[in-house]
């Protein structure tokens, strides 16, 4: 039998040949931490190793803010000034600070990710940088803090579940209902452990953005990572930020034809309708047309799974087909993932009409994944949100959040009460 | 190692890290200081941390602690004196995190079922031998069976935690 993605990119870390099910010590491409979690791996190292300790190496050593940023509270300020005063002292330069946005996308966006590229993150989505191949898994300060020392940590092999998807999306659908069917269909505990690789034509003609809201989500089904190698524009997207060298990834690294899965899944989205994950869970999915009409009180797009352009794009096309106004009793916010995408949506002229809309556009931040971000929802709000996650309270105690596409949420914010997006774009 | 005696304090499956240690804490960096936040956002829990006592038992069912990877949500039960996590599964990370502190789970077979239908619940007092897997309610009589940890993880929880376990190879190393 030939070898999945993720075998030969964790034969390719820990430098021989490695079985499914084998612990194995793996070379560490970058360790990341956030201004969550990065003071604390910063304190836990040098507790551990001295002040004096160096890191294996400042050049694979990254920090992101974007949990608070700008910081609006002592605290958060404080380990802001913590990781900067560390990296100064490690001469640590990739160093993202509160006006760059979300860590995944920003070093994406730097060219410091390479399909097979092994990246830790303290940061539970860091393996949406599986969209370009990378082996991104999130953990805890120990794990970053400790890889360190010498850049290695250690990883199980994963089985690999292959999910092929076919059809073309219907006009007011997109990949985020596809994932939301998916998440709905395997649970929150449908991945376990398992690395999956997402193959077939609606994969292969799948923009960049696409392929992160899609790798995004594994986690809310306990999956650890998730592969998609590049291919035509994301490949020469990739290629023209992290160099040549990614083409060189892409051929050794891509799954043999006749590689092992543990599992194989089959989705055709040609008949797929908008889809919503309802309180409190994400794997809570009913279709959208179902609960259309419950009103809602806050609608947030952004996030590391929904905040890039053309997501943004989508929403600002809902909007414009509804009339270019949102309902006054809907506290309506969008977040760009990046500086990046902020400046796409300046020079597209989006921005002035979100802002004659109604709208509240912010700095490229997490978006309302806390409830210590603006826009935390009050007791008995229902908020409407393209994130990633609507746990009991996670953005307020007594609230509860829908989850959904940029499409839907718009549609939602336009109506004020749960809309599908076919109504306002038909 | 001796049996462990406690009381349990029992929850469902797919408990994420929110529910165990809110977002609203993530800025602490101090350990010691996360106990004081364990399971405030988990309905009916809420007394949890005001009550909660050194040796009692966390008992979960599957998917234990998935969501997030904030290691507040290991430091929080470790440092409150919770002696191990009884769970049926833990999510990867969770595991990870308590592993990398030393911090023993075992993954306990029919734990859910047992959680759904009574046969473990709030305040019932459990014996709980770590070495041999073994877990026996003493307030029914019941017995479970629990799965230790893989061998590099278990050489990693004896040496207590991924930093002494690497400190303690490249000392070899170097000899």
């Amino acid at each position: 039998m030939g070898k999945t993605a993720i075998v030969k990119i964790m034969e390719r870390a820990a430098r021989k040949p490695v079985e499914v099910g084998q612990r194995v010590w793996c070379h560490i491409d970058l360790a990341s931490a956030r201004d969550f979690g990065g003071a604390n791996c910063v304190l836990q190292f040098e507790q551990e190793m001295g002040k004096d300790a160096k890191v294996w190496d400042p050049e694979k050593v990254a920090f992101t803010f974007d949990l608070q940023a700008p910081s609006h509270s002592e605290k958060v300020s404080n380990n802001q000034k913590i990781i900067r005063e560390f990296a100064k002292r490690q001469g640590i330069r990739h160093v993202f600070d509160v006006n760059h946005g979300i860590g995944q996308h920003v070093m994406l966006e730097a060219g410091l990710i390479k399909p097979g590229d092994v990246v830790l993150g303290t940061d539970s989505h860091m393996n949406l940088l599986g969209a370009v191949g990378a082996f991104a898994t999130g953990v805890g300060n120990s794990d970053v803090a400790a890889a360190y020392i010498n850049g290695i940590n250690w990883f199980r092999v994963p089985e690999t579940m292959k999910i092929n998807v076919t059809g073309k999306f219907a006009k007011g659908v997109c990949m985020r209902d596809l994932l939301t069917y998916i998440v709905g269909d395997l649970g929150a505990g449908g991945m376990d452990f398992l690395a999956v690789e997402f193959t077939g034509e609606t994969i292969d003609r799948a923009t960049l953005a696409e392929r992160i809201t899609l790798c995004s989500m594994v986690t809310e089904m306990s999956g650890k990572v998730p592969i998609i190698m590049p291919n035509g524009q994301v490949l020469d997207w990739l290629v023209e930020r992290a160099g040549r060298e990614v083409i060189d990834r892409v051929n050794t690294l891509s799954a043999d034809p006749n590689a092992e899965y543990c599992k194989v899944l089959n989705y055709d989205v040609t008949d797929l309708v908008p889809m919503a994950s309802c309180p409190d869970s994400p794997d809570n999915v009913r279709p959208v047309h179902e609960i259309a009409g419950t009103v809602v009180d806050q609608v947030h797009i952004g996030s590391c799974s929904n905040g890039r352009f053309e997501d943004i794009k989508a929403a600002y096309e809902v909007l414009m087909a509804g009339g270019g106004k949102v309902n006054p009793n809907v506290r309506t916010i969008i977040t760009p993932s990046t500086v990046e995408t902020q400046l796409e949506c300046a020079r597209a002229g989006m921005i002035e009409k979100f802002l004659e809309a109604g709208i509240i556009f912010t700095n490229p931040t997490c978006a309302l994944c806390t409830a210590e971000h603006y826009g935390a929802l009050p007791s008995g709000d229902i908020g409407c949100s393209t994130t990633n996650r609507n746990f009991i309270g996670k953005v307020g105690k007594g609230s509860h959040t829908y989850l959904m596409s940029p499409m839907t949420a718009m549609a939602t914010a336009v109506r004020g009460c749960i809309t599908d997006p076919r109504d306002i774009l038909l | 190692m001796s049996k462990l005696k406690g009381r349990a304090w029992v929850f469902g499956d797919d408990v994420d890290t929110d529910l165990i240690y809110h977002n609203k804490y993530l800025a602490e960096t101090d350990p010691k200081a996360m106990p004081q936040y364990a399971f405030e956002y988990y309905p009916g829990m809420e007394a949890f941390a005001k009550t909660v006592k050194p040796g009692d038992f966390v008992v979960a069912g599957k998917n234990f602690g998935c969501g997030s990877s904030r290691e507040h949500a290991v430091y929080c039960l470790q440092y409150a004196g919770i002696p191990c996590i009884l769970a049926e599964t833990c999510s990867r990370i969770y595991y990870r995190n308590a592993i990398n502190n030393g911090y023993p789970v075992l993954f306990v077979k029919g734990l859910s079922e047992a959680i759904r239908t009574n046969k473990i619940s709030n305040g019932d007092i459990l014996e709980v031998d770590l070495a041999a897997g073994e877990i026996t309610n003493l307030s029914n009589g019941m017995k479970f069976s629990g799965d230790g940890v893989g061998e590099l993880e278990n050489d990693i929880m004896k040496a207590g935690g991924l930093f002494p376990y690497l400190k303690a190879k490249a000392a070899k190393n170097a000899e």
